[in-house]
């Protein structure tokens, strides 16, 4: 019950902080989230300007250059931007962090049950994908060419269709085995 | 390519959510009417390598990289639905697990990359599979990326016409079409080569021994 109050309270939080459209209210809440973070705040603030900073400061340089350009005025909507991408992905790393996916979403057995097995593959596959990454740079005694990268590119990607194929299957007979499927009808 | 939080307005995102929800519950109704063993954890695998396939960088002349989408890869070896129900899961989790995408973000991208791109890369495919199988698998990853770029650089172009400050200044995205369309699309058309070459090159390791890769194939998919 009380990851699904998280998720509704992370998700409402969401939400409204898309109708605040003043900066001071919306460096508010910020204050607000960093606060309730306690001494995680530093590393979700670190983590927030990491993940918003390519896309924002993308838009904002370029928003700043076309307001410098046209001679017009562009801090606010700039600071109204930032504080309100800032706010949100701290609400993600703050909020979204403390709840336990699988008993928010525990209302739909077969939800939670695809949820499980996605995560676990995902985290399985991102191992895996860095092993690649490392073996192809262990490998190449100067840094791998285009043509080396592509193909590296291509053979992971085709590896882990396959793979995926086989776990599917492995994962579908392993659960039928053990009654999985029973269960469910 | 996909939209993080705090671009886009609930002007955009509530609606989009709705188109969104209707294109999920009917993909989910045609997982159920052939649900069997092995629906619900091909779903599950196929979202993982989904995952892992847009963390694959390709590199750009100029020493840049840039993420492939697998758009049309997925498409054509797995079917619209499946590819459109396995990015939305992977897009929900990038915005929850990893902070990357977003939650408001969550509808456009999946229907983007995962509805639109998906079914490009399969129009594609059909249309030249008779011509050439490895012109077509090209096809099917070059479109699928770029008619997601497209819808991606619509709707964000669509946001400064739809909420303004009462001192004219943008809410959310600031820029509009004249910007969006070339800043988007054109970086698109160099990283659906990448893409293109992914799907045909895939295609061809997986085409002697996987039956998905037929799945663009069969009478009534998508």
């Amino acid at each position: 019950m009380r990851d699904r109050l998280l998720l509704l309270l992370y998700l409402g939080a969401i939400v409204a902080a898309t109708f605040v459209h003043d900066p001071a209210r919306l460096a508010a809440a910020l204050a607000v989230v960093l606060l309730v973070s306690g001494t995680r705040a530093p590393r979700v603030l670190g983590r927030a300007l990491r993940a918003a900073a390519p896309f924002a400061a993308a838009v904002s340089l370029g928003w700043l250059a076309a307001a410098w350009w046209e001679q017009r005025p562009a801090g606010a909507a700039l600071l109204r931007l930032n504080l309100r991408v800032l706010l949100m992905t701290c609400l993600t790393f703050a909020l979204a962090a403390r709840i336990d996916l699988q008993r928010a979403l525990g209302f739909s057995r077969t939800l939670r049950f695809a949820l499980v097995l996605t995560v676990s593959q995902v985290l399985t596959f991102r191992r895996l994908y860095a092993d690649f990454r490392l073996a192809l740079r262990c490998r190449s005694p100067r840094r791998a060419s285009t043509v080396t990268e592509l193909r590296h590119g291509a053979a992971a990607g085709a590896w882990f269709l396959r793979r995926a194929e086989h776990d599917a299957a492995e994962i579908a007979q392993a659960l039928d085995a053990r009654g999985f499927f029973l269960d469910q009808r | 390519m996909h939209v993080p939080d705090g671009f886009l307005g609930p002007q955009t995102y509530l609606p989009a959510y709705g188109v969104a929800g209707v294109m999920w519950a009917a993909g989910l109704r045609r997982l159920r009417a052939d649900l069997d063993a092995a629906t619900l954890p091909r779903l599950a695998v196929v979202t993982a390598a989904a995952f892992v396939l847009m963390m694959i960088t390709v590199p750009l002349p100029g020493g840049t990289t840039v993420h492939v989408a697998g758009i049309g890869m997925l498409a054509v070896l797995f079917g619209v639905w499946n590819a459109f129900l396995s990015l939305s899961l992977v897009f929900l989790l990038q915005a929850l697990l990893f902070g990357d995408g977003g939650v408001t973000a969550l509808p456009v991208n999946a229907l983007a990359m995962g509805l639109v791109g998906s079914l490009a890369a399969v129009g594609a495919y059909r249309l030249l599979r008779r011509v050439n199988r490895d012109a077509a698998l090209f096809a099917a990853g070059w479109s699928g990326t770029v008619a997601a770029a497209l819808v991606v650089a619509g709707v964000l172009g669509l946001q400064p016409q739809l909420s303004r400050a009462p001192d004219g200044s943008p809410l959310f995205f600031p820029f509009g079409w004249k910007t969006t369309l070339p800043a988007v699309v054109i970086p698109h058309l160099v990283v659906g080569v990448a893409d293109g070459v992914l799907a045909l090159l895939a295609g061809r390791f997986l085409a002697p021994r996987s039956a998905p890769a037929r799945s663009a194939e069969r009478p009534g998919t998508p």
